[in-house]
């Protein structure tokens, strides 16, 4: 039999920028836990299927330039921030200095916040220890990240446009890139958060972030994740939220598959009444893969929770989902909802579904439900009939499985971009031939 | 307009249309009768161009051109319309983005320019009317929730809108009552032209009350046996399939 493998010592060094003392500490805390992490396989249960499609070989470990910069678009409806292959370009960010608003790169915090960001980081869902049997490898972010972003707002702040991060990363060699960002928002703050991972460039790398979430009590966050990086990008993405009494999270990804695509989205409804909402869509063409882990769990008592995930598969190319909802016991009157369905474009793509439940509370409302389907024959001939081309009728139906998804982004910047890179994919996956 | 020549065609390896010939011309109303299961609908999806029906033999021209080389959405847009006998429900896909669309793959063939979507909704309110749905259908998914007698006021609905050459209409008017059957014989009138074709399935005589047919055939095992006038539809009413040596196949599988 054929030792496991060890991830290599290479993605334990990080490349040394300045950073305050309590983070280069935790850095360094960090990658000690991960020396000898044995690397997951087929058999490892939470990369049953992304396993064979990750790529940790010494040369993606090295570091990307850090100095390079990428153009962005100016756009009055919204605040940004750059990161380039996870460091923050404050010449290419666009942001209010607002009393109750704080948006530092990590190397310019104060002491006082080096250690709030410390704080967060140690607590953090992606650097949890993985459940036995499985492999957590947003932890790598916590052993490499080079720089970051602490975003607090204070309470009873109300951010009026959403803000914007634009993580861009672009290299002429293989390599990895880190970005981090911490979101403190305290007591009936709100603000809507969109990231927007981008690339250029067609050499192999990796990106691997970590997005943390606390929300004070009262707080009204709503998180936008959007993936349009190329083809030859591994994204490895962990967001964790901690929710504390009556606030409010919502999250709306849009992914598009790549080489390797994996975000695992980590809830926690830890005071009571606090609700969640989580919506993904993902559309996978080619041979691409897409991965999405998502994890709530109900630690206090009701609190709601909604997910609605839908997949889209076209030609080779294969999409997971894998919902866990854990209901701790003393969280009565929980309320969960999850619903993943799936469309099969193709008969050579493949879609993996597994809802996981969890319940230790006897007083619960739960439900899930998974579906895995294709286009239906009699629905497109009815279209084709009345004179629409077959891409059209196909395009009709498609976009009738996520259109409510699509629309519920609460940002059309973010819902644009979301129409053009489907337009894209519909082009390609309904070729006429 | 329409000829079609010792048709053959079958479904899951199962023969259903066995030599049928036909021949339409403009301006004429042709209806077609015959008990469930003679293959009527068959005959009407093969038209139309559905691939789950197999044309085994036979020959079919449109115009003059071949239109069993021709795909679903180039028949369309050619003229032919079919109102399917059951209509399928789209949730999630709005009527009016549908007909829009529709309407302007149409347009497009024909060399005419996309209509404003000010220009369609007007359109498409007034043809809405004539059938008697209320404009607020049009939001909804297609076909969505609709009751029997919805959708095939629908079907209608969208022959007025399209305008085709040729409407086939397969038991457009099964399942509705007395008011609505007014309402669908209304519209199917009022496509009558001398440069359009009908040709009407259907079961019963009771349509032919209000659209009198010029020709009426009578289709049995997958075969025209027998051709005549309006009159024919009234002889058969009055003396049942039983009368042509045939019998109700649907009515035989329940007896
Ligand atoms: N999709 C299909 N698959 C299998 N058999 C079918 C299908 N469509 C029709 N048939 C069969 O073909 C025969 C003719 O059906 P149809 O054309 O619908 O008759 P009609 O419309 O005259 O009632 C029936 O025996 C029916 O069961
Ligand atoms: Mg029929």
């Amino acid at each position: 039999m054929k030792s496991a493998s060890t991830l290599s010592s290479a993605f334990l060094q990080p490349a040394g920028q300045a950073l305050p003392a309590a983070l280069l500490t935790l850095r360094f805390d960090r990658a000690s836990a991960l020396a000898n992490l044995i690397l997951p396989t087929r058999k490892t249960e939470n990369w049953k299927y992304s396993a064979k499609h990750l790529k940790l070989t010494d040369d993606m470990a090295s570091t990307l330039p850090m100095n390079a910069s990428a153009e962005t678009a100016a756009d009055n409806s919204s605040y940004t921030v750059v990161l380039v292959n996870g460091i923050v370009r404050p010449e290419s960010s666009n942001y209010p200095t607002l009393e109750g608003l704080s948006i530092q790169r990590f190397s310019d915090l104060s002491e006082d916040d080096a250690a709030l960001a410390a704080d967060l980081l140690s607590k953090s869902i992606s650097d949890q220890p993985a459940k036995s049997g499985s492999v957590n490898l947003s932890q790598l972010n916590g052993a490499r990240f080079e720089d970051g972003l602490l975003i607090q707002l204070q309470p009873g702040l109300i951010l009026s446009k959403p803000l914007f991060v634009i993580h861009h990363t672009t290299a002429n060699h293989s390599g990895s890139a880190y970005p981090c960002i911490l979101v403190a928002a305290g007591n009936n703050s709100q603000f809507t958060l969109v990231e927007d991972y981008v690339s250029s460039g067609n050499c192999s790398v990796m990106v691997n972030t970590t997005t943390e979430f606390s929300l004070g009590d009262g707080a009204n966050v709503t998180s936008v994740r959007l993936n349009t990086e190329g083809q030859t990008v591994q994204h490895m993405g962990t967001t964790g939220v901690r929710q504390q009494r009556s606030s409010r999270f919502e999250s709306h990804s849009v992914g598009f598959g790549g080489t390797l695509r994996r975000h695992d989205l980590h809830v926690r409804l830890e005071g009571e009444g606090a609700e969640c909402k989580l919506n993904g869509v993902v559309v996978t063409q080619g041979t691409q893969h897409y991965d999405n882990h998502t994890t709530i769990e109900h630690v206090a008592a009701n609190c709601n929770s909604e997910e609605t995930y839908r997949n889209i598969a076209a030609d080779k190319s294969h999409a997971v989902f894998n919902g866990r909802i854990h209901i701790h016991q003393d969280a009565q009157k929980s309320n969960a909802n999850m619903s993943n369905k799936n469309l099969l474009l193709t008969s050579g793509a493949e879609i993996d579904t597994k809802p996981e439940l969890e319940i230790y509370a006897d007083d619960v409302l739960c439900a899930h439900g998974a579906t895995i389907g294709q286009l239906d024959k009699e629905s497109i001939f009815y279209l084709v009939s009345r004179g629409l081309s077959p891409r059209d009728a196909k395009v009709l139906l498609t976009m009738a499985f996520i259109n409510e998804l699509v629309d519920q982004i609460p940002v059309e910047q973010v819902r644009n971009t979301a129409h053009t890179g489907l337009n894209r994919f519909f082009d390609q996956a309904f070729q006429e031939v | 307009m329409l000829s079609i020549k010792n048709l053959h065609a079958c479904v899951e390896n199962k023969q259903i249309l066995n030599g049928l010939n036909l021949e339409i011309k403009a301006g004429e109303v042709h209806a077609i009768m015959g008990p469930n299961g003679s293959g009527k609908s068959t005959l009407s999806q093969v038209l139309a161009g559905n691939e789950a029906f197999d044309v085994t033999a036979g020959e079919v021209t449109f115009n003059g051109d071949n239109l069993l080389d021709l795909a679903t959405e180039e028949r369309a847009r050619e003229g032919i319309f079919l109102a399917f006998q059951y209509p399928v429900e789209i949730p999630g896909v709005s009527n009016l983005q549908f007909l829009r669309t529709s309407v302007n793959a149409m347009r497009k063939h024909h060399g005419i320019e996309d209509m404003n979507a000010a220009e369609f909704m007007k359109l498409a309110k007034e043809v809405s009317k004539q059938v008697d749905l209320d404009p607020a259908f049009l939001k909804r998914g297609v076909n969505e929730g609709f009751s029997g007698g919805e959708k095939k006021r629908n079907e209608v609905m969208q022959a007025l809108l399209l305008q085709p050459k040729l409407a086939i209409l397969d038991e457009t008017d099964s399942g509705l009552d007395i008011d609505a059957l007014k309402v669908v014989a209304d519209g199917v009138n009022a496509l009558r032209a001398s440069d359009r074709a009908i040709l009407m399935i259907t079961h019963y005589q009771r349509l032919l009350d209000h659209i009198v047919p010029d020709y009426v055939h009578v289709l049995s095992e997958g075969k025209i046996i027998r051709s005549g006038g309006p009159e024919l539809a009234l002889e058969l009413e009055a003396k049942g399939y039983g009368w042509l040596g045939i019998e109700d196949q649907a009515a035989a599988n329940h007896g």
